[in-house]
């Protein structure tokens, strides 16, 4: 349960239609007087992934941090417009914040392991949500290092610092201590922009794998990316949506002429 | 041609750099120089068997490392603790003020500190001479510091750092202690090292607080005064024999070996903290 009231179905305006996870209504986020993101609509559909895409600056990132409430504590931030998870608006007085980001996971630009050790990375925040025993934690954590294909490099150093690991498998580890708290919706904010090739498709290969479970959320400057790893496309302009469109179609024959001019640029 | 007058030019630049160099280290040199001199016969181990009634140091010296353990135990935590709360708890008109708070606090003078701590602990409390007074009043003189650098060595933490502990739903709290402590720690050890050396060299308050006595420094912390360093140095100046004299110049010479081990600690610290840092994620 995301708030600690009653479960409200206050989807109303947007339609409660519990396939669409993530839901944006109208949503407008400015820091003081900056207006980044002006009026946001769109339904981004559980088991799927969609990938936004849009200019540098466009507010992508923006977008995603609003999605789990990252901006809260940012002075001069403010939100209207409604962004409703499984139905309920995130941002409604009675939201558990923590539960929220629980189930709301983000995996960032650049790899951010916790200075703790390879195991705590992972075991941290499952332990702390009450997720975890203090006896799953070795059989838990090989699992998903497992899961992320990151067990053969680290199985003998789990007690030592995350810091000498490779770029890349810095970041399948920090993928590895998302999906240890269980989220329902993944944020990726271009997870491979750093990566290399290796790194990159086994993070690739584990999208594709997860969106059977929750729905994904994946930003990219890359069009090829997008093109192989997304089932929708939300391309954004200046803080607006262009369009919104199966990834097929967007490539194929984009209704807008701004999307195929952006398309164009890179032949996919 | 040309090429001989930017030799030449070259050379005049170093010349005027190394003249510079020489001109910030020439003080130093010439007062350790002197301090060296002045101390030379008395450096000695009576220094450490005697006490300043039989021209010793030892009471003086117990006296400061005890003062500077007082510091550890109250400016140390408090200042810490302080500088936390600033970062990562304070709303931000409350810091504001709270900043404003310590600014002043550094800005006073510290034989100012020093009279309030005689008004108010020795007399209006009746401490006496005492060494909690004078624990006390040194830390009001370094507090500001430790705070200062506990607050800045963790907004230093990188952003992303902190992105990812609130990102997973972490509290507050084990978000400080397991994601942003860590790298901020050596930082904030360095300015409590530098808050040590900073109270060494102090004197005003302790005039005031802790008095002076020859005899060896007791643990109560009320009704007795106690030696230090720096009091032998200005009393002994005054006073009229050569031996005396020597003596103040040793005094002053370990000052500077304390401090010297103080910076010295404080560096290693510090550079731990530059390895560290490099490490992390930007
Ligand atoms: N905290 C902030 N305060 C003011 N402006 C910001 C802040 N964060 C981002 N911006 C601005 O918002 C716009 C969108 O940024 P961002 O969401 O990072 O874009 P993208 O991820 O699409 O490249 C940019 O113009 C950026 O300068
Ligand atoms: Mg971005």
């Amino acid at each position: 349960m995301l708030s600690s009231g009653r479960h409200l179905g206050v989807a109303d305006v947007v339609g409660s239609n519990l396939d669409w996870t993530v839901q944006l209504d109208e949503v407008r986020v400015g820091f003081g007087p900056k207006q980044i993101l002006k009026g946001i609509s769109a339904n981004l559909p559980k088991g799927k992934v969609t990938a936004i895409i849009g200019p540098t600056g466009c507010g992508k990132t923006t977008l995603l941090r609003s999605i789990n409430r990252l901006h809260d504590r940012r002075p001069g931030f403010n939100l209207k417009g409604r962004i409703l998870l499984d139905g309920e608006s995130i941002y409604a007085g009675s939201t558990d914040v923590r539960e929220l980001r629980r189930r709301v996971g983000m995996l960032f630009q650049r790899p951010n392991p916790f200075p703790q050790s390879i195991r705590e990375n992972i075991s941290l925040g499952a332990r702390i949500h009450g997720l975890w025993s203090r006896a799953d934690v070795s059989t838990k954590t090989e699992y998903l290092l497992r899961e992320v294909g990151l067990w053969d490099a680290v199985h003998d150093r789990l007690s030592s610092t995350p810091f000498s690991l490779s770029g890349g498998q810095q970041q399948l580890l920090c993928m590895a201590r998302v999906l240890a708290v269980e989220p329902n919706v993944l944020l990726l904010d271009e997870p491979t922009s750093s990566l290399d090739p290796h790194s990159t498709t086994r993070i690739e290969e584990l999208i594709a794998g997860l969106k059977e479970k929750m729905t994904v959320i994946f930003v990219t400057h890359n069009l090829q990316q997008a093109a192989r790893c997304a089932d929708e496309i939300l391309f954004l302009e200046q803080g607006e949506v262009v369009e919104q469109a199966p990834v097929k179609q967007f490539f194929d024959d984009p209704a807008d002429p701004r999307s195929r001019a952006y398309i164009s640029g890179w032949a996919v | 041609m040309r090429d001989l007058l930017r030799r030449g030019r070259d050379m005049l630049f170093w010349g005027l750099c190394l003249l510079a160099l020489a001109l910030v280290i020439a003080p130093s040199l010439a007062i350790i120089a002197s301090l060296l001199q002045q101390s030379w016969p008395a450096l000695n181990i009576n220094l450490f068997t005697n006490t300043t009634a039989t021209n010793g140091l030892q009471n003086a010296i117990l006296g400061s490392l005890l003062l500077m353990a007082g510091i550890l135990v109250v400016a140390g935590p408090i200042g810490i603790a302080g500088g936390i709360y600033l970062a990562e708890f304070a709303p931000p008109t409350r810091a504001g003020i709270l900043r404003l708070g310590y600014e002043t606090l550094a800005g006073i003078p510290s034989i100012i500190i020093g009279f309030v701590g005689y008004i108010v602990l020795a007399q209006e409390l009746h401490w006496g001479f005492s060494l909690l007074a004078a624990i006390l009043a040194l830390s009001a003189i370094v507090l500001p510091y430790v705070v200062k650098t506990t607050e800045v060595a963790l907004l230093q933490v990188p952003a992303t750092l902190r992105d990812a502990a609130v990102a997973l739903g972490l509290p507050r709290i084990t978000t400080l202690r397991r994601a942003l402590l860590p790298p901020a720690i050596p930082a904030i050890a360095s300015g409590v090292v530098v808050a040590l050396a900073i109270a060494v060299g102090e004197t005003a308050p302790l005039l005031y607080t802790v008095g002076f006595t020859s005899q060896d420094p007791t643990l109560s912390l009320f009704q007795h005064p106690i030696g230090y360093l720096t009091y032998v140095v200005y009393l002994n100046a005054t006073l009229p024999t050569k031996l005396e004299h020597e003596v103040a110049g040793a005094a002053g010479l370990l000052i500077l070996v304390m401090l010297l081990a103080l910076i010295g600690l404080g560096r290693l610290v510090a550079r731990r903290a530059a390895r560290y840092a490099a490490q992390l994620p930007s």
